[in-house]
């Protein structure tokens, strides 16, 4: 307990340190908790984001397994190497802060702003790779909101009046697009000019995708009690973005012409979006702030006075790292 | 080995009870259960289709990561009892919260109305299906019902 008490006064301030062994009296009736007040604070902080985070992963868990169906990873576009090398990157950072702390308790003050520094890159990097993967979700037009969000639950007429829609406009485009340009090229350089070349091919799609359409809404909205409606409306999602059922990556025509941006069919992927935007992007500002902080450290010197404050920063960062260790096989390999 | 020994060293004068070695021993062992983990991923991993058990698996590596971090990186071993007061209660907080939601949002599809079911995805087949045309498919009977109505 005597020993509990002295550890407490060494760490509590300048103030203590510096009188030494004189001030012992006093420790007798030292109030409170054994710990300076910066990492009660922190402590009592992180309690209440350990309920934040579980109240988040408790949540996924719950509704992902309520779920009448999930997408499988590939279908969203998660990269498990991806999300493993970024357990990897958040691992090192624990090591390094970890490190940081040793060295500024041994008032290695050029040491420990070296860790910092690294702690800092591995940061950055993991926030890079998170930038990385959320524009590689946006880019498959999965959002976690319309209009930007092009997943639909399932193959009904409703996902298909969608495609017919886009296609439309798509079409109403180009035409605009290509009398624009009749009108302001010459007759014989209108053959041969590499803006109307392509834009005759991605009319040629937009045709083609519309007559097949037309075929599949007909077949189903003509026939209600006909199984073809079915089997038309899954061929109709399978050719834009098929699902994914063996684990291997499949291309449609969103993935062969990234300008077509058609509706996709992701059983489950509106659910799906929702709680990954939320737990990883909740997770990202947490790295963020963390990453701040430890840039207004840099120009401190991590000395033994301030090994405390550094030692609280680590305690947030580990907390941190602590989430992605749920998150990671959460998301990524359930 | 000159870090470790200056590390020892102050050690001794911070009463600092964790050593360099120690983190590194940590981290060797972090890095080695985040590739158990990631292995489920690889095609060599023997349960591939029983998920439970991969799931199982993977919960424990995470549960045993977590207590790596917290009890050396985040020295809550060599914390005093007040350790307790903190993280046991806001643990099992956590754990109602969880419960409480499981009646409620967990179990939410035992009771979709037939309205609900139209609209929301159907259940997968886990292996891919071969039916096309010609085939006979059992179709959801709910969208015979409710063929062009929503058109």
């Amino acid at each position: 307990m005597v020993e509990a008490l002295t550890h407490a006064a060494a760490h509590s301030g300048a103030d203590h340190a510096g009188n030494g062994h004189a001030s012992h009296v006093s420790l007798q009736y030292h109030p409170g908790l054994p710990i300076p007040n910066g990492k009660l604070i922190v402590w009592l902080f992180l309690s209440t984001e350990i309920m934040f985070f579980a109240g988040l992963i408790g949540t996924y868990i719950v509704l992902r397994f309520g779920a009448p169906t999930w997408p499988m990873p590939h279908e969203v576009h998660l990269s498990e190497p991806i999300g493993a090398f970024n357990t990897f990157v958040l691992i090192c950072s624990s090591v390094t802060i970890v490190l940081a702390l040793e060295a500024a308790r041994a008032s290695q003050s050029t040491s420990a702003k070296g860790w910092l520094l690294a702690t800092l890159a591995l940061g950055s990097v993991f926030l890079g790779v998170k930038m990385y993967e959320y524009n590689a979700k946006f880019a498959h037009g999965i959002y976690p909101w319309r209009p930007h969000s092009l997943i639909y639950e399932k193959a009904d007429l409703n996902y298909a009046a969608a495609v017919r829609l886009r296609l439309e406009a798509l079409k109403s485009q180009f035409d605009a697009e290509d009398s624009s340009l009749k009108a302001a090229l010459d007759p014989e350089a209108l053959e041969t000019d590499s803006r109307v070349v392509t834009l005759r091919e991605k009319l040629a799609v937009v045709d083609d995708e519309i007559a097949y359409e037309k075929k599949a809404e007909i077949t189903a909205a003509t026939d209600p009690l006909n199984a073809e409606r079915h089997v038309a409306l899954e061929d109709l999602a399978d050719r834009i973005m098929p699902l994914v059922h063996d684990g291997g990556e499949e291309h449609g025509l969103n993935d062969a012409h990234e300008w077509l941006r058609l509706p996709i069919r992701i059983p489950g992927g509106n659910m799906w979006a929702s709680t990954y935007f939320l737990l990883t992007g909740f997770h990202a500002l947490h790295v963020l702030i963390g990453l701040i902080v430890f840039t207004l450290m840099i120009p401190m010197t991590l000395d033994v006075a301030r090994a405390g404050f550094v030692e609280n920063i680590g305690l947030y960062w580990h907390f941190v790292d602590l989430v992605w260790i749920f998150l990671f096989p959460l998301l990524y390999l359930f | 080995m000159s870090q470790s020994d200056q590390a020892h060293a102050s050690a001794d004068a911070h009463e600092n009870h964790a050593g360099i070695a120690k983190y590194i021993y940590v981290f060797i062992a972090l890095c080695v259960l985040t590739t158990a983990s990631f292995c489920t991923y690889s095609d060599y991993w023997p349960f591939k289709e029983q998920v439970k058990i991969t799931w199982a698996f993977m919960m424990a590596v995470s549960c045993t990561k977590a207590m790596l971090v917290i009890l050396f990186f985040m020295h809550v071993k060599y914390e005093a009892n007040w350790k307790y007061v903190l993280t046991v209660p806001a643990a099992f907080m956590s754990m109602f919260l969880i419960l409480a939601l499981v009646p409620d949002v967990g179990m939410r599809s035992h009771w979709f109305s037939e309205e609900a079911e139209q609209y929301m995805a159907e259940p997968r087949t886990t292996v891919k299906p071969v039916h096309r045309h010609g085939d006979t498919h059992p179709d959801n009977p709910q969208e015979h019902s409710s063929s062009g109505e929503s058109h």
